[in-house]
């Protein structure tokens, strides 16, 4: 729609953020302490999306090699101007929270699991790695998780300044004038829409399209894709700014684990093993991977050999065969990060889950594989193979690390697994002043993105940048509109 | 060589190795090499970048025991030593005991690198100390020794 500037709004702000996780956090906090009036409308009943049940790892880069890494990792997705204004305003993620009242502690974790979330870089053969430095907001066990952690701050700076927040108020059109500027946003509020006047900008911060099956299997490179994260990501942002002209990048790009597909859950469960006892067999019982060497945040990649001739992905869903000492080490499903992370509690041992048949077990390989419908002969040869190259400590077909190799003795388990989406990357192309932009390269005027929401991460995607690109480009998204004159 | 101190001090076991390989693969192998080297270590969560709590399961006088084992990294000082402070509680918490367990790794001749394992008992309740001190040095031993041979064994 075009609006007649005359017409009559139902609120009215100078900057309307549409979305209310990290970025626009970081957005509106910004627009308030440049003296602007700020209004956060958000479709679910909290705010928080991905940023409250992530990892909760903030990058702060320690050296402008970074610059070095993130181009390579790119694979020319992103224009250099972009990155460089990431990296110079990441040096300045520490000091921005610490001036906003928190402060933040380096990541260390324990580097124990299959796959483990790496403390440093995910290539750290690529030059410019010994820069990263993950980090998230200090606190003890006790104050909670660190993206518990982080929401708490984030949320608390909202709060702190008494910044408006609508939830369940769900964004439905950007209002552009004859000019072709962005003025407002049409909502929907309790059964009714209303309309939102935007004096200055406004700034989209909405996530991505993880929970909108139309766009992920128009976009992803793997099909099917489960999902991780908040169910609150259906793609609104992307269609809001298509609508007006917005040109979309990085619309196949994502970051995507491993999980389950339990009964009755909207969201997988992140699935990881805290023993070696355990391999990945594609659905025919063939193993096709270093199980201990992939990245986490790239699975996918392991997952999208696509095979012609039969029409379809061999390894979706695949099945993780592990031992009785994995399954007795710790539950498959930790609550580290994901939306079931409150939802339901994961036994230690992984006997409840047995007990309802989401883990299958066999006393034997064959018994096994007739539970997973794969052909018992080739399991078996699959796991007498695997159970060889342990002796020898060496991995002839995937050179899995002797260290990351012991051999799986009966009885057996199996849990069927996915690829399982943390977010995707896509949405409106932005500039380096997170202004959106046209198909033609020209910023849609008075109209701002930042965060999940057409991500800078358009090929590789290193851990931690999400968050720490959700500041940095809330920030200047924020700063940029506060700046903007008033229209009226 | 592994050193059992004496009973009336507080060290539990100590042990000192060389492994054919870099400090640094050494520092990047050992957290993996010690988790999967505590034998009867079950249901293990991970509570934190720096704590964890499992079941450990372990055998006394023929008898199958579990006790509740709490682990908090501390001192981390990467690639040279950190310390796992651990507290047992078993029995229905009729058996207590806490220690501190370091390992250092130090480079020595020839690319190789030394490693020093010592467990001291920090705080020892008198049950514990009757019945389950020669258990606790076995278990110091066994572990330092299958974490000897799992590093020397990658190296």
């Amino acid at each position: 729609m075009n609006a007649n500037v005359n017409e009559k709004w139902d609120m009215e702000f100078d900057v309307v953020v549409v979305g209310w996780g990290s970025a626009g956090t970081a957005a509106a906090v910004t627009v308030h302490d440049r003296g602007a009036k700020v209004l956060i409308i958000e479709k679910m009943p909290d705010g928080g999306g991905n940023t409250r049940i992530c990892g909760g790892n903030i990058i702060i880069p320690k050296g402008r090699e970074f610059i070095e890494y993130l181009d390579t990792l790119s694979f020319k997705t992103t224009e250099r101007e972009i990155i460089e204004t990431f990296v110079e305003h990441a040096l300045k993620n520490g000091d921005w929270i610490r001036e906003m009242g928190g402060d933040v502690q380096v990541f260390t974790p324990l580097e124990v699991a299959y796959p483990t979330m790496l403390a440093g870089a995910g290539f750290p053969h690529v030059r410019g790695a010994e820069t990263v430095v993950k980090y998230n907001i200090k606190g003890t066990l006790q104050e909670g998780k660190p993206s518990q952690r982080l929401w708490k701050f984030l949320s608390g700076l909202v709060e702190k300044r008494r910044i408006e927040v609508l939830t369940l108020t769900p964004a439905k059109e950007l209002i552009p004038n004859a000019q072709g500027e962005v003025i407002g946003v049409m909502a929907e509020r309790e059964g009714k829409t209303i309309s939102i006047k935007a004096r200055r900008a406004v700034i989209l911060t909405c996530g991505g399209f993880e929970n909108d099956p139309m766009l992920k299997w128009d976009y992803m490179p793997v099909k099917p894709l489960m999902f991780l994260g908040t169910p609150g990501n259906t793609g609104d942002g992307i269609r809001m700014a298509q609508k007006i002209g917005g040109d979309l990048w990085h619309m196949t790009r994502l970051s995507c684990l491993i999980g389950f597909q339990a009964p009755g859950f909207e969201a997988a469960f992140w699935v990881s093993f805290l023993s070696e006892g355990f391999i990945f067999v594609d659905k025919y019982g063939r193993r096709f991977v270093n199980e201990a060497g992939i990245e986490i945040h790239e699975y996918y990649r392991e997952l999208s050999h696509f095979e012609v001739e039969k029409m379809e992905f061999p390894r979706i869903p695949l099945w993780a065969i592990f031992d009785e000492q994995t399954r007795r080490r710790g539950a498959l499903s930790r609550g580290t990060a994901g939306y079931n992370r409150d939802l339901y509690t994961w036994s230690l041992d992984n006997s409840v889950e047995i007990e309802k048949g989401w883990i299958l077990k066999g006393k034997t390989a064959t018994e096994l594989a007739s539970k997973i419908s794969v052909d018992p002969r080739v399991l078996e040869e699959t796991i007498s193979r695997y159970n060889q190259y342990c002796q020898a400590g060496k991995d002839k077909d995937f050179d899995r690390p002797k260290e990351d190799l012991r051999a799986l003795e009966p009885p057996l388990y199996a849990i069927q697994l996915w690829p399982a989406l943390i977010n995707t990357q896509g949405g409106p192309r932005r500039d380096k002043e997170s202004r959106v932009l046209g198909p033609e390269g020209k910023p849609i005027p008075r109209l701002y993105a930042a965060g999940e929401l057409g991500s800078i991460w358009g090929f590789l995607y290193q851990g931690a940048c999400n968050i720490g690109e959700a500041l940095v480009f809330g920030r200047i998204a924020g700063r940029n509109a506060a700046a903007e004159k008033p229209w009226s | 060589m592994v050193v059992i101190s004496s009973m009336m001090g507080p060290g539990i076991g100590e042990k000192d190795f060389v492994v054919e390989a870099s400090r640094e693969r050494v520092w990047r192998l050992i957290g993996k090499v010690i988790f999967s080297s505590l034998p009867g270590m079950e249901q293990v969560e991970i509570l934190d970048e720096n704590n964890f709590r499992a079941l450990l399961r372990m055998k006394v006088l023929w008898v199958q025991l579990s006790a509740k084992l709490k682990g908090e990294m501390v001192d981390m000082a990467p690639p040279e030593n950190f310390s796992v402070n651990l507290a047992l509680e078993g029995l229905g918490g009729l058996l207590k005991m806490k220690q501190k367990v370091t390992f250092t790794v130090i480079p020595a001749e020839k690319g190789k690198t030394a490693v020093n394992c010592k467990a001291t008992a920090e705080k020892m309740g008198i049950l514990f100390r009757a019945l389950l001190l020669g258990q606790a040095q076995r278990f110091a031993r066994a572990t330092f020794e299958a974490i000897e041979k799992r590093l020397k064994e990658l190296a």
